[in-house]
């Protein structure tokens, strides 16, 4: 059951549909008028530290934050 | 004045006095601590009381602990509530099909970070390793993708070669859905699966948490399903809007199946783990003041019993000198 229509243009691009969602989410939370803004902003953040394990040995771990760490 | 001046004679003369016979009198009154030396007295009260200070501090800490962990639970408690309604549309639409066989399963184990919080790490563990034990067999593998730095200490004891991936740090700011999506977006990258796994600690009450599986499939193990019938075979009666096709759009549902599932697995378990610590340091600090009880009186007992010796070394010292007059 191959699809004939074109695939949209995000999957295409290699996104998937949660980073679509989030990237469209990000823009309808930009456009908010303050003071909900800045409460939606806090919504966002993201932190977490992710590590890839090879032959049961974890690799440098990636830390995916908004706020790096100095 | 005249007592202390008997006390006075009385340690004077204590050398003179046969060691024996004080020994004699002190032990049916002593407690476990005094056997020994003389002199050793004042030692063991002070030994008593230096727990007695740490085991009461011990106390106010696990109590502090309990309130944190209680109010941090009230302020979750609503939100996971509320985010039950994420996943339930999916499986009205899709069905619940725990018992799958694919040939690829990715368990995904989610814990804590932080310890105290009693046995719902090692619950969540057990019940991953019963999944791996269930899924595994030839031409069948199963992986596992760990959240939370507890379960990652216990899985790498025996299960280190099929872990794929770890996370950790997820609790330090405050839960909110773009984390969980990001997360779920790097899993889908990363891992390949026929069917996920989540494991998670289910929140029914304060005293209650169960570890529960909840199944996501991928778009083309469903498409597969829905061609044997049941539930998913009903998915051609729906009529889709716009340009794309089923496959398409049961592949954008997994996907934010997953997502959803994810954020609301976060919740509860964040919750459960809440709860537990409220237990665990309840149940620590009820202990600690049952300790202190014991403790308190050991601790009267020693003392009783030391200021008797003392009386007797006085009075026996006193008559000693009365009858060498």
């Amino acid at each position: 059951m191959a699809s004939n229509a074109a695939v949209p243009f995000w999957r295409a691009a290699g996104m998937t549909y949660i980073s679509y969602s989030n990237i469209c989410a990000n823009i309808v939370r930009n456009c908010l008028k303050e003071p909900h803004k800045a409460e939606a902003l806090t919504r966002e953040k993201v932190h977490f530290s992710l590590s890839k394990w090879a032959d049961g040995k974890p690799q440098k771990p990636v830390l995916r934050s908004d706020t790096p760490e100095v | 004045m005249a007592m202390a001046v008997f006390r006075r004679e009385g340690r004077r003369l204590l050398p003179s006095i046969a060691a024996r016979p004080i020994a004699a009198i002190r032990s049916p009154l002593s407690s476990d601590q005094e056997e020994g030396l003389l002199g050793v007295r004042s030692i063991s009260t002070q030994v008593v009381r230096n727990r007695m200070k740490s085991v009461k501090n011990i106390q106010k800490i696990t109590k502090a602990m309990k309130m944190v962990a209680a109010s941090k639970l009230r302020a979750v408690q609503g939100r996971a509530e509320n985010s039950r309604g994420l996943w339930q549309p999916f499986t009205a639409l899709l069905g619940d099909n725990p018992s799958i066989d694919v040939k690829k399963s990715v368990v995904v184990t989610l814990s804590s970070d932080k310890g105290l919080c009693g046995g719902i790490n090692s619950t969540v563990v057990k019940v991953s390793r019963a999944l791996y034990k269930l899924n595994a067999g030839p031409e069948k593998e199963v992986q596992f993708v760990i959240v939370g730095e507890k379960a990652k200490a216990i899985m790498f004891r025996d299960s280190k070669n099929d872990i794929v991936l770890s996370v950790t740090e997820l609790n330090k700011n405050p839960l909110n859905y773009a984390q969980v999506s990001v997360l779920a977006d790097d899993i889908l990258k990363n891992v390949e699966f026929d069917a996920l796994r989540i494991v998670y600690n289910k929140f029914h009450s304060v005293v209650a948490f169960l570890p529960t599986v909840s199944t996501v499939l991928s778009p083309e193990i469903i498409e597969k399903e829905s061609e044997i019938g049941g539930k998913l075979g009903e998915l051609d009666s729906y009529e889709i809007e716009g340009g794309e096709t089923k496959g398409e759009i049961l592949q954008n549902l997994a996907e934010f199946q997953f997502s959803c599932v994810m954020f609301n697995a976060v919740l509860e378990n964040a919750c459960s783990e809440m709860g537990a610590r409220m237990s665990a340091m309840d149940s620590s600090s009820r202990n600690a003041g049952e300790m202190l009880d014991r403790l308190t009186l050991t601790y009267n007992r020693t003392r009783q019993a030391s200021i008797t010796t003392e009386l007797i070394e006085i009075i026996s010292g006193a008559s000693a000198l009365e009858a060498a007059k």
